[in-house]
């Protein structure tokens, strides 16, 4: 190689890292919102949070370092939960004794009935399109709203113990000032809000299984009925696995739908309280940020841990 | 036997037109009922058995509504809290997901999944941190403070990097052999490439921030600067009237946007949830 060759392919190299330099450069410019915005509100809140669970303050005096005490909190709160105390003096664990009955009837009732939905409208009938906008109607409305239509609904001589009279005659209980089925009817409410959205994610995962699988399962004889449980519902199990943890994570937090039918302090004898609205009562009723962020990070633990174990036993993880 | 082979086919039509209009009667029959009862007086509509025509036909619900200073205020509100994350949004989720889907820069991989490992916090861990942050910065009590909470979504900069990502890399070289940096690119280049991206964007951020609820809680104060879904709470627990018709009226005002942009766009939205569950 001649020397002005050598020295022309120097050039060529510094421009290309000029070039380089330039392009990531430019590309900081391009992510630095948000990059900014998600390290501030995302990590920084996350880390703060993490932080302030060993301080007792009251968002105006100094910040006073307790240790574990916010932790012993909720422990203390839970332990008198487990020997029976009321409501008042076990408000958290009766918020987590709630979201856990609630999403033990939620997650499954809303899986299963999306896919059986799904099933029946993966067929070649008409008017399909018809049927997946309704049912896909109350997922773009929004929860404050549907439940505010839903408490009118579920008076005691309202629409709903109405038309139960021909499914169940003489049942009409008051759904929303009777403690025992107020958390019910929060959870009949997800899982009519939601269950319309998963059937379409069901109703794609079906739609791409090959059709010669079904058309040798004919051939064998199996019906409709085993064809589902035998051929569609195992294809199907990653997007089940999906489902479940997206229902899990949703229902886990559930806010919007105990705020607005039991209010935020639980309605009658905390039968609507959960452990969202628990949180935010001690954040900015009690006046307890240290208490709050402890609450959270308990919650956090709590969904991490069920979504992890759940991925793992089916061993198909999402993201 | 192939006469009952039919039969049995079509007894399975039968039923599965049968399950499907039930449920289909299902969720749409509170919409419907909360229509027709939004023009009939409390009387009429608390009546049981339960009354389907107006009896007298009124408008007095929504005038009852409208008669209330702050229900236009809340409507403004939430349409500019919508106006606002939707622009940020469309900006700056866009700039990103180019970024992180077609430039070289150090750390890129790390950063992208950094930002995605947000997914995984609930919004109960960081609410309280970010309304110390947003106390701090004097923006309690204000639209713009809340909105700058999700200017700059995840979700909204993985769909538009996914979307760069599936354009072929010959529109980025002849850019590039044309002299175009990277900037420059992204303005002429990509924006007008990406309407398709950008307009799922629009349309999922605009659907999560007018039905946002706990944000608008916690960060707005005063009943002037509420959006819809927290000032028809506030107006439900507060018991501003004393039936409950003009709730059911102004729920379903709150309610028609999304419900219109749905079914107008029902097709693509319907398809994109597919196309987001497909990632999982």
């Amino acid at each position: 190689m001649s020397k002005s060759h050598l020295f022309l392919s120097q050039k060529m190299k510094s421009l290309l890292e000029k070039r380089k330099s330039r392009e990531a450069l430019e590309a900081l410019i391009l992510i630095s919102v948000v990059t900014c915005l998600n390290m501030v509100f995302g990590y920084f809140a996350a880390a703060f949070a993490f932080y302030l669970s060993f301080f007792k303050w009251d968002y105006i005096g100094p910040m006073e370092f307790v240790g574990l005490k916010n932790f012993m909190v909720i422990f203390k709160d839970l332990w008198r939960g487990i020997s029976g105390a009321y409501f008042f003096q076990a408000p958290f664990y009766t918020g987590l004794k709630n979201i856990l009955l609630y999403t033990a009837i939620v997650v499954p009732t809303q899986t299963i009935l999306a896919m059986i939905l799904a099933a029946f409208a993966n067929q070649k009938i008409k008017g399909v399109q018809f049927y997946k906008v309704s049912y896909f109607l109350p997922a773009v409305t929004s929860p404050v709203i549907i439940a505010l239509i839903f408490i009118w609904l579920f008076m005691k001589q309202g629409y709903i113990n109405y038309m139960l009279q021909f499914v169940a005659p003489g049942f009409a209980p008051d759904w929303i000032n009777d403690k025992s089925y107020l958390l019910y009817a929060i959870a009949l409410v997800a899982i009519w809000g939601t269950s319309g959205h998963f059937m379409v994610s069901f109703l794609a995962a079906m739609q791409s299984i090959p059709r010669d699988i079904y058309e040798a399962a004919m051939l064998e004889g199996a019906g409709p009925i085993r064809r589902f449980i035998y051929i569609t519902v195992p294809m199907l199990k990653p997007m089940i696995v999906y489902v479940v943890v997206l229902g899990l994570i949703g229902a886990l937090q559930m806010f919007d739908l105990a705020w607005v039918m039991a209010g935020s302090n639980g309605g009658p004898g905390g039968a609507g309280y959960t452990m969202a609205l628990d949180i935010y009562n001690e954040a900015f009723i009690n006046l307890r940020p240290g208490v709050a962020a402890a609450k959270s990070i308990f919650l956090f633990a709590l969904i991490f841990s069920v979504t992890y174990v759940f991925q793992k036993k089916y061993k198909v993880m999402v993201r | 036997m192939r006469s009952s082979l039919k039969l049995t086919k079509l007894g399975w039509i039968a039923l599965t037109c049968f399950v499907l209009s039930l449920f289909a009667f299902i969720y749409l029959s509170p919409f419907i009922r909360s229509f027709v009862a939004s023009f009939m007086t409390w009387e009429q509509a608390s009546r049981y058995p339960p009354e389907w025509i107006p009896d007298p036909f009124t408008l007095e619900n929504y005038m009852k509504l409208f008669k209330l200073e702050l229900f236009p205020r809340w409507i403004f509100n939430t349409a500019l809290y919508a106006g606002l994350i939707v622009a940020g949004n469309i900006m700056f989720s866009s700039m990103a997901g180019y970024a992180f889907a077609r430039l070289k820069f150090p750390g890129r991989d790390a950063l992208f999944s950094a930002l995605l490992a947000l997914l995984m916090i609930p919004i109960f861990v960081t609410l309280v941190p970010n309304y110390i942050i947003i106390y701090r910065l004097g923006l309690i009590d204000n639209i713009a403070g809340l909105a700058l909470l999700s200017l700059a979504n995840v979700p909204s900069t993985f769909l538009m990097r996914q979307y760069f990502l599936s354009l072929p890399q010959e529109v980025f070289d002849a850019a590039r052999i044309d002299g175009c940096g990277p900037i420059k690119t992204f303005f002429y280049i990509c924006l007008p490439l990406a309407k398709p991206a950008l307009g799922a964007v629009a349309v999922y951020q605009f659907l999560g921030a007018w039905n946002a609820f706990l944000g608008p809680l916690v960060f707005l104060r005063t009943p002037e600067n509420f959006t819809l879904p927290v000032g028809l709470s506030f107006a439900f627990q507060r018991s501003m009237w004393t039936e409950y018709t003009p709730i059911i009226a102004g729920s379903l005002v709150a309610a028609a946007p999304t419900i219109v942009l749905f079914i107008a766009l029902n097709k693509y939205l319907i398809k994109g949830i597919v196309i987001q569950a497909g990632k999982g």
